[in-house]
């Protein structure tokens, strides 16, 4: 076995080794935390999982999707809706919203991805408010500004809750799936092609790349990986109201997420999601009246001290040798 | 068909206000690429600070204005001169992030500093009203509406014809070149951010005069600024004023002729529609659409 | 093992010690004082941090009351309660995620969030946590008919809100209008209110124009409004909250429609409704969950008069609508506490479930729902600049002004 291949064999093990270590730890855990505190654990593993999915569409490809919250409501009222109206299982209705959503951002993908930067964002947006409206309007289907609960025991329920351990393995279980794909995607033909179109889109074509196929199979991905988290979430809170699952502070917090943690990595937005998801609860349950006020300080300064993000921030530095926080300043200041 | 007119020019007169909101937003997102998720805090402050005008000492909204105008400038050119400036070089999200973190930061301030108590400023011609026919032009909307016009025209005379105005505009276009002919671009840079903070202060004014506000409605300026400036189009100083009427309009006519509560829906599939035939917005220049994003 | 993932090993395990450190245990008490932990999430920050605060300022003055008054014991002990507050951020996933961070350090009973959608997601929660709560703040019918059975709303249901006004136009206005519009918001809860004012409104006999919906928390509601013109309504009476309520007397004049009255939930009793509006806010009638006329006492607070003095020698401002309820919801379960002389949230859930009280609020007593459907809604009107009680006749400081336009 040659040097170069052994190098890869062992390039390969890595994340499976750390993902090994990472899942019994987080089994361990399981055992060792009360309820409240699986629940808040649970729903950092689901920014993990939400964070790698706008890492697809938004780090490998550049396509910034500012309404990413679309396909979380959109696979969220899909399973509310078939679980109530039709009493589908929970299991099934999980896959078929995520099927929903990608169906979704292939549908909306074909004309918005022709759309560059900001446009493209601001579009995605107007999807995501437009579609909470739609919910709104339709209080028939989904229960309008009114909420709609999901069945969760009884003879009404084909799944049983699965209680707060419960969720956190089915969140858990989830952000390794994402982290699973976003690996598989940093490391195929696919992902070069993604990372390809997000540094010069005319070029990618010029190469070979179908740039219009490639878009919309990234976004469909994430949107599949959004759409599945959605579902979750919803089975989790019973009752959902339009507002909070189109709520667009759950796209900014993904796009936090993978920025602070360095985008277009697999490891960034894992890092990004669990420091600032952490972070944030940490705040809110030590300084009730100032914790935001202090998240906003402790962003600025992280900002302002790595602005690559802490993924990059760490190659840069093993590639030049130097981790000085002054180098990094000066490099990006005006 | 009176009813048509009214609606109309109802949804012109919010168009002005919107348009007022957004002005200040797009020239920062046109000249430096940044997008200023705290934009819709520096409107929140603006008013408070009329506010506080007016209860200390009795000073009228339209006066009160360029008191807020000339505070936020200093805030404005001093977030960008000593924070944002320091990452302007980096990824093109980051700038997000740290507005994002101005914003937290703001907002609860101005929580913790005027409680979340609900305000407005109240004028005796507050509420008054003149008629065309049988259409009612509220008096406060109109005249902010005229302010939103008068702002954009003063911006493109002050851009083309002002010597700071020049810089800008070549600073926005090719900042390396911009330097090389002597231009302080760190300067140029704090300059435009504290003149569009002292425009979100103006607005600012305008929102609290004509409709109530607390701490907790910046995000909707922020967001309504977003798709204002877009569907106008950047590097246009006419985009904000174009894009805000179009919305203004259409939301007023959806929300009088469909039922239910589409208005916004409306309005999103509509910014979508243009977007698609024009992908630049409605009178935004290429180059600033085309530019390297993200 | 290279150095970066030895570090990220690191990261990961720290991270997990200090998620274990979150929650520490409550603090342990003098032997002859029980401290009775009560757990309350409210909004502190975000949409709803203005009525959070007023809900928290409720809660501290019933515990201050309560431990300066209180002398009856458990167990031989003296009780004291304390009450702990997480922010929720207005965020219902979050108030929910709360009450289980609470039940996780032996918090059982719960003093709700504000916000129909925050105590319906906490209301989940309870259940399955077998926590113990009372609601001052989610009115919404929808929260009880779910058949959950650990909580207990103090206030007059949604569908009384609107109702109440009608019953009050047509018991007390001469002449005796003819036509009532109704503008909604359209979330939940105001649609909740809607569907209930329009019942009452039909069987009273009047003409119903509408309703019309515009979005929640928008500060335009001229498209409602001009859709409603050429009917020329006698009475505009909206369900919405205090921007649109505000929004919906402002542009009313901006656009000449000029109704023989204005009738509105939620907004007009929050002091700075008046003060917002100014002269436009005369005559202006409103719904409130309590007043400071309201009939009864109890042995905390005294009768509505005292309350309302002494939180307003306290707190510095009027005591509000939201406030009282707080207090209320607190005092329920201060006298559910003695009733069952237990802390144990299942003989406390029972407590309550039988209570029957009088207090500076009114009537406390919950039907089989988890509802006080027991006690009526006042009926307040703006007078020059101040909130008055105008209906139910009993408790009325005022004649009602009629009609708005003299």
């Amino acid at each position: 076995m040659s040097i170069s291949t052994q190098m890869k064999t062992r390039r390969s093990l890595i994340p499976i080794a750390l993902t090994l270590v990472a899942v019994v730890l987080a089994l361990v855990l399981k055992s060792h935390l009360p309820g409240g505190e699986l629940r808040a654990v649970a729903t950092i593993f689901m920014f993990i999982a939400l964070s790698q999915a706008w890492n697809i569409i938004g780090g490998f490809t550049g396509y910034a999707s500012f309404g990413q919250v679309v396909f979380f409501g959109m696979g969220g009222y899909f399973t509310a809706v078939v679980m109530l109206k039709w009493n589908f299982s929970f299991w099934l209705a999980l896959v078929l919203s995520g099927c929903f959503a990608a169906l979704f951002a292939i549908l909306i993908g074909q004309p918005l991805l022709k759309l560059k930067g900001h446009y493209f964002a601001i579009a995605t947006l107007g999807v995501a408010e437009g579609m909470r409206e739609v919910v709104i309007n339709l209080p028939d289907l989904t229960g309008g500004g009114a909420g709609i609960s999901v069945p969760i025991a009884g003879k009404f329920a084909k799944t049983q809750y699965l209680g707060d351990g419960g969720f956190y393995l089915l969140f858990l279980a989830l952000a390794i799936f994402a982290l699973g794909i976003g690996t598989l995607v940093s490391r195929n033909k696919f992902g070069y092609g993604l990372r390809a179109i997000h540094q010069n889109e005319d070029a990618a074509a010029a190469v070979g790349i179908n740039t219009v196929r490639s878009k919309v199979m990234a976004y469909a991905l994430s949107a599949f990986i959004t759409g599945i988290v959605g579902a979750s979430y919803v089975f989790q809170q019973i009752t959902i109201f339009p507002e909070r699952l189109f709520d667009v502070e759950i796209t900014v917090l993904m796009i936090m997420m993978v920025v602070i943690g360095g985008s277009g990595t697999v490891l960034g937005p894992l890092v990004g999601a669990l420091g600032l998801q952490f972070v944030s609860e940490y705040l809110r349950q030590h300084f009730t009246n100032a914790h935001t006020f202090i998240l906003g300080g402790i962003i600025i300064v992280a900002v302002i001290l790595i602005p690559q993000g802490a993924v990059n921030y760490l190659r840069e530095g093993r590639r030049t040798k130097d981790y000085s926080l002054l180098t990094n300043i000066r490099k990006y200041r005006l | 068909m009176d009813t048509f007119l009214q609606v109309t020019a109802y949804g012109l007169l919010q168009g002005g206000l919107l348009a007022l909101v957004a002005v200040g937003f797009s020239l920062v997102w046109g000249i430096m690429n940044i997008v200023n998720l705290s934009h819709g805090a520096f409107v929140i402050l603006g008013a408070y600070i009329a506010w506080e005008m007016q209860s200390w000492i009795g000073l009228d909204p339209f006066l009160g204005m360029f008191v807020s105008a000339a505070v936020l400038f200093f805030v404005g050119y001093f977030f960008q001169r000593f924070l944002i400036n320091l990452i302007v070089n980096g990824p093109v999200f980051i700038t997000l992030l740290l507005t994002f973190g101005i914003n937290m930061i703001l907002i609860q301030g101005m929580n913790l500093l005027f409680t979340a108590d609900f305000r407005s400023i109240q004028t005796s011609y507050g509420s008054n009203s003149f008629e065309f026919g049988n259409v009612r032009i509220p008096l406060v909307r109109l005249l902010a509406f005229l302010l939103a016009i008068v702002i954009t025209f003063a911006l493109v005379a002050f851009v083309k014809r002002t010597r700071t105005g020049i810089s800008i505009m070549a600073t926005g276009m090719d900042r390396g070149a911009a330097r090389l002919m002597g231009i302080q671009a760190r300067h140029v840079y704090a300059l435009t951010f504290g003149i569009s903070a002292a425009l979100a202060g103006m607005a600012g004014t305008m929102i609290a005069t004509i409709e109530t506000f607390d701490p907790s409605k910046a995000g909707k300026f922020t967001l309504m600024a977003f798709v204002v400036a877009v569907l106008g189009g950047l590097g246009n100083m006419y985009g904000a004023l174009v894009g805000g009427l179009m919305i203004g309009l259409v939301e007023s006519w959806a929300g009088q002729y469909l039922s239910g509560t589409w208005v916004n829906a409306i309005a999103f599939l509509v910014l979508i529609i243009v977007l698609i035939f024009r992908p630049n917005g409605l009178v935004g220049k290429a180059f600033y659409a085309a530019r390297v994003e993200f | 093992m290279s150095k970066k993932r030895k570090s990220i090993a690191a990261t990961i395990a720290a991270s997990s010690l200090l998620m274990v450190g979150v929650y520490s245990i409550p603090a342990a008490s003098a032997a002859d004082v029980l401290t009775i932990t009560i757990g309350a999430s409210v909004p502190l920050t975000g949409s709803l941090a203005k009525e959070g605060l007023l809900t928290k300022e409720g809660y501290q003055f019933c515990q201050e009351k309560v431990n300066a008054l209180s002398t009856s014991t458990i167990n031989g002990k003296k009780k004291q309660i304390e009450i702990v507050y997480q922010d929720d951020t207005s965020k219902p996933d979050i108030a929910a995620q709360n009450l289980s961070k609470f039940n996780d350090k032996g918090i059982k009973l719960i003093l709700s969030s504000y916000g129909s959608a925050n105590v319906n997601a906490q209301a989940a929660v309870v259940e399955i946590n077998k926590q113990t709560m009372v609601d001052s703040g989610g009115a919404d019918d929808a929260i009880f008919n779910k058949g959950y059975t650990r909580t207990f709303n103090v206030m007059s249901p949604a569908s009384e809100y609107a109702s109440s006004m009608v019953k009050a136009i047509a018991e007390l206005a001469k002449p005796k209008p003819v036509s009532i519009a109704f503008l909604s918001a359209d979330d939940g809860f105001s649609k909740t209110v809607t569907a209930g004012g329009i019942k009452t409104a039909k069987s009273l006999g009047f003409t119903v124009i509408g309703p019309e919906y515009f979005p929640n928390a928008t500060s335009d509601v001229s498209a409602a409004l001009n859709k409603i013109k050429a009917s020329k309504p006698d009475v505009i009476l909206g369900s919405v909250h205090f921007v649109e309520g505000v929004a919906l007397i402002k542009q009313s004049k901006e656009l000449g429609i000029v109704p023989k009255s204005f009738a509105e939930t939620v907004a007009p009793p929050i002091l700075d409704f008046a003060t917002t509006l100014g002269a436009l806010a005369e005559n202006v009638l409103g719904s409130s969950q309590w007043t400071s006329t309201a009939k009864g006492q109890d042995r905390y607070f005294g009768n509505a008069k005292n309350y309302a003095a002494e939180f307003k020698a306290k707190f510095g401002h009027e005591a509000t609508y939201h406030n009282a309820e707080a207090s209320a919801a607190c005092l329920a379960m201060v006298y559910s506490i003695e009733k069952a002389k237990s802390i144990d949230a299942d003989k406390v859930r029972s407590a309550l479930s039988t209570l029957d009280m009088l207090s500076f609020y009114g009537k406390i007593k919950f039907d089989s729902t988890g509802q006080n459907t027991y006690k009526p809604m006042s009926v307040i009107q703006i007078q020059k600049g101040k909130i008055v009680t105008v209906w139910p006749r009993r408790d009325a400081e005022a004649k009602m002004l009629w009609p708005y336009v003299k």
